[in-house]
């Protein structure tokens, strides 16, 4: 179990005040969860993912992965960015298989999981190639079987497919739903795009800025519909999905107005 | 029928070829330049051979080429002053790489080390900011004071002269190390040694090597001035001699020679280059 409890944030502003980018947040992501955080740039998604991968400390509360509490980055939490981090002198098995290279693993062996884990995600037929030979796509889909190859708890992903097209982008989300179906792992997933947070969570946070907090969570089972079926129309076109992204619509825009009139 | 015959085969074997077209670019455009800058030469040749034909100038100031390939060739059979060419050449490159590579080997480290550590940074900022805009001929003569007239002042000169390029570019090579990067790779579990050996050095190592060839730069440029040193050889102290006989032709072919072994090292540092950072500009 990942749990979150009253983590808070306060970074140091420029003009002396402190921003508190994120207040009290509480949350649970229990094994084989799809949690998404959704919010607009300043609500403190990002924050509170790089709380959890480690890369920042919080102020106050606690997050802790399967009773230990989170004091710096390690390969039980996967990383994917949305600005794709490759190694440009490696090739793409040898991308993949970094983090084993790290844990000390054979060549032979980290050989094999890198062919495993690229077929998983769909790019078998270019081990050998280097990462600048790859449209963006591809450059993400390698990073997501990078961040899976050392067996994370968690996978953590940071608005991996906000710099891609939308057709690819649907795509990789229907291919980041078989990853998780296939191997059952818990994923926290930021966003900001509302569609992409209802199909794809289990549990939908939503965030608010000043300070960066939960204003609403959603447990919902498109996802698991979509493994059932494999129908996306049916799904986007459906009542309830377009009940619930009026709703939230309606949250995030309140929120919006209310922050620009104090702004 | 044979006429109309073979025009078909003409009309379906070379279709009407489609006029292709290209976005407006901007500056250079990747455009080749290779072409213009060998007729730039042949020009200048040109320019040179008549300009001493037509005795423009008389040859002390400016020798015919003719005579200065003709002393090239003296000096390749007979030598200079007591050396065979060979000896003059092998007396700089010496020099020169022996500095380089004492260079390389010092202020790479260092520049890594500053650029990952503050009070390395810190410390050795002074000395070497306060040092290196010096000309190294400023301090040549402490140089001769401190290390004598032998090899070591003039080696030690090369030295400081190549040193801070490397160092300042080891430096940079380490800022451009991207946050996400350093944190992808601890997310993957990797230790301090390990972000150093697997990300930190190989993303240095384009801006190293750029160092590596702006301090080759400066070390021809320094050579002259270190071989003023008492020497007896080496293709800068030919220079210095043969410019106090007034033997201009001499000091050409010493420029001539200087010239192809700068582009040579320069050459070799970019197909260094090319080996060792292929995904340069790509990534």
């Amino acid at each position: 179990m990942l749990k979150i409890q009253n983590a808070t944030v306060y970074f140091d502003g420029h003009d002396g005040k402190e921003i508190h980018a994120l207040d009290r947040v509480n949350l649970d992501i229990p094994e084989g969860a799809f949690v998404v955080a959704l919010g607009a740039s300043g609500c403190g998604k990002s924050t509170l993912l790089n709380a959890i991968a480690g890369f920042l400390p919080i102020s106050e509360g606690s997050i802790s992965l399967n009773g230990r509490e989170i004091v710096a980055p390690g390969a039980d939490r996967g990383v994917v960015f949305q600005k794709d981090t490759l190694l440009p002198w490696s090739n793409i098995a040898d991308n993949v298989a970094l983090g084993l290279k790290f844990a000390g693993i054979g060549k032979k062996q980290r050989r094999e999981k890198a062919v495993e884990l690229l077929a998983l995600v769909g790019l078998k037929d270019f081990a050998a190639n280097f990462p600048h030979e790859l449209s963006g796509g591809m450059r993400q889909r390698v990073g997501i079987a990078r961040a899976l190859a050392t067996e994370p708890d968690i996978l953590l992903m940071d608005e991996p497919f906000g710099a891609l097209d939308s057709l690819t982008r649907e795509q990789m989300q229907e291919l980041l739903i078989s990853v998780w179906h296939r191997t059952g792992k818990r994923i926290f997933f930021i966003t900001h795009s509302i569609e992409e947070a209802l199909f794809l969570g289990t549990q939908v946070i939503v965030m608010s800025p000043r300070p960066g907090r939960v204003v609403a969570r959603y447990d919902l089972d498109f996802v698991r519909r979509f493994v059932e079926t494999g129908d996306v129309r049916s799904i986007h076109l459906s009542q309830e999905f377009n009940t619930l992204r009026e709703e939230i619509r309606e949250i995030l825009h309140c929120d919006h107005n209310r922050t620009e009139l104090h702004a | 029928m044979t006429t109309l015959e073979l025009e078909g085969k003409v009309m379906e074997t070379a279709p009407a070829k489609p006029r292709t077209v290209k976005m407006a670019g901007f500056g250079l455009d990747g455009k080749p330049t290779v072409a213009i800058s060998i007729a730039t030469a042949a020009v200048l040749i040109f320019a040179w051979w008549a300009a001493t034909a037509l005795k423009l100038a008389p040859s002390l100031f400016l020798p015919r080429p003719g005579e200065v390939l003709r002393q090239l060739s003296v000096i390749y059979t007979d030598g200079y002053a007591g050396a065979s060419i060979g000896q003059h050449i092998g007396a700089s490159l010496f020099r020169i790489g022996l500095a380089a590579a004492l260079a390389v080997v010092t202020a790479i480290p260092i520049g890594l080390l500053m650029g990952l550590n503050r009070w390395a940074k810190g410390i050795l900022d002074t000395p070497i900011e306060f040092y290196w805009p010096l000309p190294p001929l400023s301090y040549l003569p402490l140089m001769i004071i401190w290390l004598g007239i032998g090899e070591t002042s003039k080696v030690a000169l090369l030295f400081l002269a190549m040193f801070a390029p490397i160092c300042l570019s080891a430096q940079a090579g380490v800022r451009s190390v991207s946050v996400e990067r350093a944190n992808a790779a601890r997310s993957l579990g990797a230790s301090r040694l390990q972000l150093f050996t697997h990300i930190v050095l190989p993303s240095a190592l384009p801006e190293i090597l750029t160092g590596v060839r702006i301090a080759f730069g400066i070390g021809w440029g320094t050579l002259v001035a270190a071989e003023l040193i008492a020497s007896t050889r080496g293709i800068g102290f030919l220079i210095m001699s043969a410019a106090q006989f007034l033997a201009t032709d001499v000091v050409f072919v010493g420029i001539a020679i200087i010239s192809v072994c700068a582009f040579g090292f320069g050459f070799s540092v970019r197909l260094l280059e090319r080996v060792l950072v292929p995904w340069k500009g790509k990534a």
